[in-house]
């Protein structure tokens, strides 16, 4: 049970231009660079973000990716259901296979459906604000700290 | 991300097995049948279930499977870790070897988020038993019973 590159790759890089794009916007070739990403793959990742309406380009020489929304009102639920699909424990089949089998429904409805709530409520609650917050925590980019 | 399904078969199979092997043994071939899956990969699955301790089986032309131990000691996420691995969305929430050789580790904050989801799976898996799994199915058919009364 694993998530996808894209997922994990895309949520790096989502952070990092949510963090950096404080200060304009940023071209994926920096992204790519601070975060050890090829930039061809990104550049796949955020034509997915960009049509989930999660990050906007910016045309030109000087061009580069601006987050669509604040960062506040973005959820890991959104962006991850846009990088990954719908986040579901179980295949799609097992809708098919829970009207024909009690054993199969009884364990879905006990165990699969009850993860697939507690997963979708986990990454609803969190948002690309609070990511970038911890970002900044753990990096010690938060130079106010030493100030206190 | 997905379970696969050799943990979604084998927590299926370990149910089915529980509900009906209480006074007999039961066979694989009638456990495939009631859930539509094949024979021969519910047998690979139970080789491990075996090795792992959950069923055990008895050889013979009256042999078959039963649990290896009480339905009330079993978790679902025994069953499944046996065959499926950690539950988690990451490898390098649980190998020290994929933790160590990434250079974001101590700043990674993805981590956070993977490692909450990993929490939230196993609270779920670890808090059902194969004997509740047994109580809610006994319940269910009940009320199908009753329904066509």
């Amino acid at each position: 049970m694993k998530l996808s590159t894209k997922g994990r790759y895309g949520l790096r890089a989502l952070i990092d231009l949510a963090v950096f794009s404080e200060e304009g916007h940023q071209s994926l070739s920096n992204i790519a660079e601070r975060e050890c990403i090829s930039e061809i793959y990104l550049e796949q990742v955020f034509s997915t973000l960009r049509k989930a309406g999660i990050v906007k380009s910016i045309k030109g020489a000087q061009g580069g990716y601006l987050l669509n929304e604040p960062a506040k009102d973005l959820t890991m639920g959104r962006i991850l259901r846009a990088l990954e699909g719908n986040l579901s424990i179980v295949d799609e089949k097992v809708k098919t296979e829970i009207e024909k089998n009690d054993i199969i429904y009884c364990i879905y409805a006990n165990i699969w459906s009850k993860i697939d709530d507690k997963l979708n409520a986990l990454v609803d609650a969190v948002t690309l604000e609070d990511m970038v917050a911890e970002y900044k925590k753990m990096n010690n980019l938060l130079p106010e700290m030493y100030y206190i | 991300m997905k379970i696969s399904t050799k943990g979604r078969y084998a927590l299926e199979a370990v149910l089915d097995l529980a509900y009906h092997s209480s006074d007999e043994l039961e066979s694989l071939k009638n456990i495939a049948d009631r859930l539509d899956k094949s024979k021969n990969y519910l047998e690979q699955l139970f080789v491990i279930l075996r090795q792992n301790g959950i069923v055990e089986s008895i050889r013979g032309a009256q042999g078959g499977y039963k649990l290896a131990k009480p339905a009330k000691k079993i978790t679902a996420g025994e069953v499944i870790r046996a065959v499926e691995g950690e539950l988690v969305p990451v490898a390098c929430l649980v190998s020290s070897k994929d933790a160590m050789s990434c250079s974001r580790y101590k700043s990674c904050v993805s981590r956070l988020l993977w490692k909450g989801m990993s929490d939230e799976i196993d609270k779920v898996v670890d808090s059902v038993t194969i004997e509740d799994l047994v109580l809610k199915y006994r319940d269910m058919k009940k009320e199908t019973i009753e329904y066509f009364i």
